[in-house]
């Protein structure tokens, strides 16, 4: 157990703005108007970026899409084999490059599939209450 | 049952390696970032905590990762499926009371973890002091410049924005880490006033990164545990933690990427720039705060 336990410290920290800040709404208090506007701005530029961002790259992966007809069309030739002349390295490349994205896909269809399992049971328990309540 | 050890520590204070090495000693366990002493109920953790920067539901993988590990000896998408039926049925239960019935579980290994979102209030950290009366706690520092860089580096200094680390301008506010890292320490040292001295110890990371035998040595010796030269040696594989890698999909994270993504520990000598050179972070190249300055002398930089 600990001994003789004291008070915390009392040394005062120099943020300018004051609250828990994780957990609830910050105290902007002590920020003038335009001050909590440039914040206000702040956030806004930063979560502006956050979703360029984000859409960027979704729009690889949609490219992967079509990345991966791109790479069929070079293994394969009009009667679905390998051209004569591609060299081994060329193929071995393909492959793993193929392997890859495949796996990547099966990963995305397993995530998809869970969160739609899980949005079903949602929507059922949802369903149910639903016929349940009392009509009025 | 083991008293728990806590490296407090703002975030990229080298806590993450530090974490992992000391949890490869084979008398103790390290955990992922469990956040648990953020709320005082485990169903909190699951309550959306602010409007302004979006669900963080990664605050939730560190405590799923562990429970798959420590329950079901593996992280895999069934078993952090069964970490979450595991926090379910204890939503109602304080999150000491959780962590408890983990540390239980791992006894006699002494746990060791790091969440550095404990040190942003010191309420969470006396939620610790509460649930363990016997823990001990390591104040890992880092020079403020080279932690507000690695700051600025992690997804556009998010984290210091999250802790409303802003400085207002002529005719904008910028996220300015250095508040952050004065105010997270200002609330570990507060904090560990009320610590009697034999619990607590202080570090630099910088010092463990050039000379890891002898800082491991020194921590072994304080907590009461092997110093052997194989002790040691296991320490300096932080990378064979079964959380030194990205979990499953549904509880990715549970710590610093950048670690996630290279655990390995080098040793090297870290160069620590003065304190009165401008900041790089800053428009107008300003240094740092003069109360930065002397708190960073207090922490032998």
């Amino acid at each position: 157990m600990s001994s003789n336990p004291k008070q915390a410290g009392t040394r005062p920290k120099i943020g300018p703005i004051d609250g828990d800040p994780v957990t609830t709404h910050p105290n902007l208090s002590a920020l003038s108007p335009v001050q909590r506007g440039l914040r206000e701005a702040l956030l806004r530029e930063f979560m502006a970026r956050k979703a360029k961002k984000f859409v960027e790259k979704q729009v690889q992966y949609i490219n992967a899409n079509r990345q991966v007809a791109e790479s069929l069309m070079l293994l394969f030739d009009e009667h679905g084999q390998a051209p004569g002349n591609m060299p081994l390295e060329d193929i071995v490349e393909e492959r793993r490059q193929l392997e890859y994205q495949v796996k990547w896909f099966e990963a995305m269809l397993l995530e998809m599939q869970t969160r739609l399992l899980r949005v079903r049971e949602i929507e059922a328990l949802a369903l149910d209450v639903l016929e349940r309540a009392p009509k009025d | 049952m083991a008293a728990p050890l806590f490296l407090l520590a703002p975030p990229r204070s080298y806590t993450s390696l530090m974490n992992a090495m000391l949890g490869q000693h084979p008398q103790c366990f390290g955990l992922p970032e469990l956040c648990l002493f953020n709320v005082d109920k485990l169903f909190e953790l699951w309550v959306r905590a602010s409007d302004e920067m979006g669900n963080e539901a990664k605050t939730r993988h560190g405590l799923l990762r562990a429970v798959a590990e420590i329950y079901a000896g593996e992280q895999t998408m069934d078993t952090v499926r069964m970490a979450n039926h595991w926090c379910a049925a204890r939503q109602h239960a304080t999150t000491a009371e959780v962590y408890q019935e983990l540390v239980e579980k791992v006894d006699p290994l002494i746990t060791v973890e790091k969440s550095p979102a404990y040190t942003v209030d010191i309420k969470r950290m006396f939620r610790i002091e509460a649930a363990f009366p016997d823990a001990r706690y390591i104040h890992l520092t880092r020079h403020p410049v080279g932690q507000c860089k690695s700051v600025m580096s992690l997804y556009d200094g998010t984290f210091a924005l999250v802790v409303n680390s802003i400085d207002f301008l002529e005719d904008r506010a910028i996220v300015e880490p250095q508040f952050a890292w004065y105010d997270l320490n200002i609330n570990i040292l507060n904090f560990l006033d009320t610590i009697p001295p034999e619990r607590q110890m202080r570090l630099r990371g910088e010092d463990v990164m050039s000379d890891p035998h002898a800082y491991l040595g020194k921590v072994c010796r304080w907590m009461g545990l092997r110093d052997d030269l194989d002790a040691i040696e296991q320490m300096m594989h932080p990378e064979r933690s079964p959380f030194a890698c990205f979990g499953p999909m549904d509880a990715i994270f549970g710590n610093d990427p950048n670690f996630l993504s290279g655990p390995t520990f080098r040793p090297h000598k870290v160069k620590v720039p003065t304190l009165d050179q401008p900041v790089p972070w800053r428009p107008d190249r300003k240094p740092l705060f003069p109360k930065v300055v002397e708190l960073a002398r207090e922490l032998g930089y």
